[in-house]
């Protein structure tokens, strides 16, 4: 049980108004309350610290809330409030993370060897040293429709041309998981507007697993899918293209770099809102720090739990294009989507990558969505989403000659 | 010491929220607010009669009424306002002791965490609020008298469990302010209706797909393996389709083949190779009083050797513990007392409560035994014992009977609810009444009139109770497939081979079961998680859930479990689920009678 503090006839109760009419702040108490006895229990810089705090919520914040509301859906917005601040719980300053609430808060579904909506999935794993498993996305066929056993499930693909999507699911290195229910129902959609296979790959995360076990996972992956040969296209080549968004679009590029020296040959790389940085603080960073659900602080706590001990930012893994990375040029490298947001506000980065691939004479698309956050893509209320998977349909299946694709808006949601 | 809070303007922003929420874009249908979302996507359906779930949020897990999506927004804003003043570090310590409810209703969540930082603030009855919740910020010691007297503190740490010596348990971290924790806890009735429960969950029910999931989970193997899997399904369908001749043929190529495999698909194979003769050949294993002894027995080795008990005992007697909370006088009926293995840890633990531990009363239901011995008396004697070193006032009674079903509540002497506490326990029991007619009926009429405070339902997560053989088998061949997988890995982390040997027997004798019997004599009719809730709701029962508290502590005990590496725990809709993996091989779900 606890015990009462010294009774002083100054324990008031305090608290601190946030006046909108006149957007300043007001320190406030049922009974006096000074400076001093302000400075006296929490100490100088932290009173100051909290009247600049909401100081600075008296000027920008309450814009930010109703912006940030005015470009996304409202549905988009609670979603992505509602991880930014449940997130915040699970970070702690000194670089942990509460894995196990995390689990307890997200949100998954199982494999479903049942077809719905003409998609069905099942988990393997793949390396029973590592816990690497995989969740494998398929079209049913009519003649498939009653439930497939297990022998079916890796019956070869009957057309002759299928792309098979190695996917990564983006959480910054740390959230999320293959069976997250905001990427189950992604890669359904893919599988579905793509007219794919996908894989999506429960790669190991941050903080418990730093660099380089994400990359590795996703070579190990890659190694498994090229080598199956139920995978393989009537040309007996598994047709492979590596997607991702946030942390997966960086493990994309990485798990590329690494198999460019390999004979696994790689169709094409597609990045949504990919995570890279560097230890510059660029004009992006600093202009939309705060205003649309992502922070500086967030970014960088996130690196510091993914990178080797000690690490700066402009470690390769963060900084592919930056001062301590290796030339592209002449390497025979996929050709990659970079898909940024206008409102996320590492997409310097972002662009210096795009950049980067450019100058190195690397063939690279880049589609820039003025109006877009971060998450945009998870549920299709907004144009961008549609604009998204129209792109990436055309980029995977232009280079077949003419596939069945589902034209039909309807049934990308 | 001192009370810091941050509040906005509340009419203003009510003012600004009611005007969105009027708005044709972002009121009623799901479809939001902001860009041009109508003419591309599908009508959305303005008026469910299920609760008006936002389509969307609900297909990615997240319940939020289309009604409520304003007001959601509205106190998302107010939080973060309000734990944007706090530094990084303080927020984890500021809710570190909170235990979250239900992560699917968005607003219950928004709200608990906003009472957390304004305990003083009145409780919104739209959320899904709990008993045992803290206050963070500290002493509040101007606050008028009555505010003072209701905040009763019980630092729930000391309910935790030591299911297993050696458990650490999670303390309360250090603060790193001088703030000091009175312990403002204010507890809720159970009483208290729980509103977000009700339409929200019955809503998400009908809209989920629980009869037409089918979760699978395989390991990488040998295509050998695969062939193996092949075999088996067309003996299968051989059976299935009457061609027992052919079945008999398979069953001998299975027998070759599966010498040549290694580990769990080997064993897996085996085991059923030998269901299907038995079931070819009508030699029924019997169902003689001589079982239920060996099968406590092989129940013993397959507790010690994988998690998937323990992890049931451990939430079920958190859920207990919660609701006995601080009553004085208790009772357990146990319909599958067994060796009583899951008592030692309650008792341990009304032991520690802070107050004192109840008078507790325990009732243990059994089968016959053979040549008489009590076993159920003997069990009884061992825990009198226990009780009698931890100080624990203890009374017990052992029942015999052959189906639960025998039962009338008049027998088992149950006391007024204003005088003792009732719990009822069944840990992988209730299925067994599917092969009765009308036994499950009974026995949860039977419930309803005992006025149990919380029935605690531990059952496999499996589809083995359908209609149709074959899908019954193709069923227990994933499920019991990736039962062996997850053993296997205990056998390298395991010294006792014994225990996994026995283990392996107890599951070949319920895959014996599903697989050969039919009629009354196949009492192993798992059912799942989605299929149980249907049953329990309509017949008069709601949930009681389970919080990130028993999830954290569930995940710890995995986390010390030798060889537990691929085990998992996942919530789901206020029940707890074991799994390997991807794929939940266990759920436990806590009920008490609706109130009507």
């Amino acid at each position: 049980m606890a015990e009462t503090s010294n009774q002083n006839k100054e324990d008031t109760l305090f608290f601190i108004c946030f006046d909108r009419q006149s957007a300043t702040p007001k320190l406030c108490g049922l009974g006096l309350c000074s400076d001093e006895f302000w400075n006296g229990v929490f100490g100088a810089s932290f009173l100051e610290y909290l009247k600049n705090r909401l100081l600075y919520m008296a000027g920008t914040d309450e814009v930010n809330f109703n912006e940030s509301q005015r470009v996304v859906p409202l549905n988009t917005w609670i979603l992505i409030s509602y991880f930014k601040l449940a997130y915040k719980l699970l970070r702690c300053p000194d670089g942990t993370f509460d894995r196990h609430l995390a689990e307890f808060l997200d949100r998954k579904v199982p494999a479903n060897a049942n077809p719905v909506d003409g998609t069905f999935s099942f988990d393997i794993i793949i390396d029973q040293r590592t816990n690497l498993l995989i969740r494998i996305y398929r079209s049913a066929k009519a003649e498939e429709m009653q439930l497939p056993t297990i022998a079916e499930l890796v019956k070869p693909l009957s057309s002759s041309f299928v792309p098979v999507i190695l996917f990564f699911h983006g959480g910054s290195f740390v959230h999320s998981s293959a069976d997250s229910a905001i990427y189950d129902t992604l890669c359904r959609r893919l599988v579905r507007i793509c007219n794919a296979v996908v894989v999506s790959v429960d790669y190991r995360r941050a903080p418990e697993s730093r660099y380089p076990c994400a990359y590795d996972d996703g070579w190990a992956a890659l190694k498994w899918v090229s080598s199956r040969p139920w995978l393989q296209s009537k040309d007996s080549r598994v047709h492979i293209y590596l997607a991702g968004d946030s942390s997966g679009g960086n493990i994309v590029h990485n798990v590329a770099l690494r198999a460019v020296d390999s004979d696994i040959d790689i169709l094409g790389n597609i990045l949504l809102n990919s995570m890279f940085g560097g230890q510059q603080r660029t004009e992006s960073e600093n202009r939309l720090d705060g205003k649309y659900f992502a922070t500086l602080r967030d970014r960088d706590w996130y690196w510091r739990a993914f990178l080797p001990e000690g690490e700066n930012r402009d470690h390769p893994a963060c900084n592919p294009f930056g001062p301590r990375s290796e030339s592209l040029k002449g390497v025979k490298f996929p050709k990659s989507l970079v898909v940024v947001a206008g409102l996320d506000l590492i997409q310097d980065w972002q662009l210096a990558y795009v950049e980067g691939l450019k100058k190195a004479g690397q063939n690279v698309k880049l589609l820039y969505l003025e109006q877009a956050t971060i998450g945009f893509y998870l549920l299709p209320n907004n144009d961008h989403f549609y604009t998204v998977m129209d792109e990436i349909n055309n980029f995977i299946n232009s280079n077949y000659p003419k596939r069945q694709r589902s034209d039909q808006r309807l049934s990308y949601a | 010491m001192l009370y810091l809070l941050l509040k906005a303007d509340r009419k203003t922003m009510k003012r600004e929220h009611q005007e969105t929420a009027n708005h044709p874009l972002t009121g009623g249908g799901g479809g939001g607010g902001g860009e041009g979302c109508s003419s591309r996507s599908k009508t959305w359906k303005e008026d469910q009669g299920d609760g008006g779930m936002d389509e969307l949020l609900e297909g990615l897990g997240y319940k939020v009424k289309s009604s409520d999506m304003a007001d959601v927004a509205q106190k998302l804003e107010q939080l973060e306002m309000a734990i944007g003043t706090f530094q990084e570090g303080q927020i984890s310590h500021l809710f570190c002791e909170t235990v979250h409810y239900n992560p699917s209703d968005i607003y219950g969540w928004v709200d608990s965490m906003l009472s957390e930082l304004n305990p003083s603030q009145t409780f919104d009855p739209n959320g899904s609020f709990y008993p045992i919740r803290n206050s963070i910020l500290g002493q509040q010691p101007s606050m008028n008298s009555s505010a003072r007297n209701s905040l009763i503190y019980d630092d729930n740490s000391e309910y935790d469990l030591s299911v297993i010596p050696g458990f650490a348990l999670k303390m309360p971290s250090e603060w790193t302010f001088d703030l000091q924790r009175e312990g403002t806890s204010k507890r809720m009735k159970h009483d208290a209706p729980q509103i977000s429960t009700s339409p929200v969950n019955s809503a998400a029910k009908l809209r989920s797909l629980p009869e037409a999931t089918r979760p699978l989970l395989m390991v990488d193997s040998e295509e050998a393996g695969v062939r193996l899997v092949h075999i088996l399904m067309a003996c299968a369908e051989a059976v299935q389709n009457e061609d027992l001749k052919l079945a008999d043929a398979l069953v001998m190529q299975i027998r070759l083949l599966a010498v040549s495999q290694a580990g769990a698909m080997r064993k897996v194979a085996i085991y059923f190779a030998e269901a299907i003769a038995r079931r070819i050949h009508k030699i029924y294993p019997q169902q003689s009083s001589i079982d239920s002894f060996y099968s406590d027995t092989l129940q013993m080795h397959f507790y010690e050797t994988c998690p998937y008990l323990q992890f049931a005992h451990f939430t079920a007697n958190h859920a207990i513990l919660e609701a006995f909370s601080d009553a004085p006088r208790v009772h357990v009926i146990d319909f599958s007392m067994s060796l009583g293995m899951q008592w030692p840890a309650l008792m341990q633990a009304l032991a520690l409560r802070p107050g004192g531990p109840p008078a507790f009363r325990l009732t243990g239901i059994g089968p016959p035994q053979p040549d008489n011995t009590d076993a159920l008396e003997q069990v009884g004697w061992k825990l009198a014992q226990l009780a009698g070193t931890i100080g624990v006032e203890f009374h017990y009674r052992g029942f015999v009977c052959d189906s639960l079903a025998d039962l009338e509540p008049s027998m088992l002497d149950i006391r007024p609810s204003a005088m003792e506490t009732l719990a009822v326990n069944s840990i992988c029991e209730l299925h067994r009444l599917l092969a009765r007619q009308g036994a499950i009926d009974k026995v949860l009429s039977n419930l309803k009139v005992m006025k149990p405070k919380i029935v605690t339902i531990v059952e496999q997560e499996a589809k083995h109770n359908g209609p149709v053989f074959l899908d019954r088998f193709n069923e227990a061949l994933h499920y019991y497939s990736t039962l062996f997988d997850s053993l296997d890995g205990c056998w390298l982390t395991q010294s006792n081979s014994q225990d996994l040997a026995m283990s392996e027997v107890y599951l070949g004798r319920q895959i014996c079961n599903v697989v050969a019997c039919e009629g009354p004599e196949r009492v192993e009719r798992h059912e799942t998680l989605a299929q149980w809730r249907e049953r329990m709701e309509s017949s008069g029962f709601d949930p009681v859930h389970l919080g990130s508290n028993a999830f954290k502590q569930a995940s710890m005990l995995l986390d010390i479990f030798s060889g537990g590496d691929g085990y998992r725990v996942e919530e789901n809709n206020g029940c707890l689920m074991l799994g390997w993996h991807s794929r939940p091989l266990i759920a436990t779900s806590a009920w008490r009678i609706a109130s009507r």
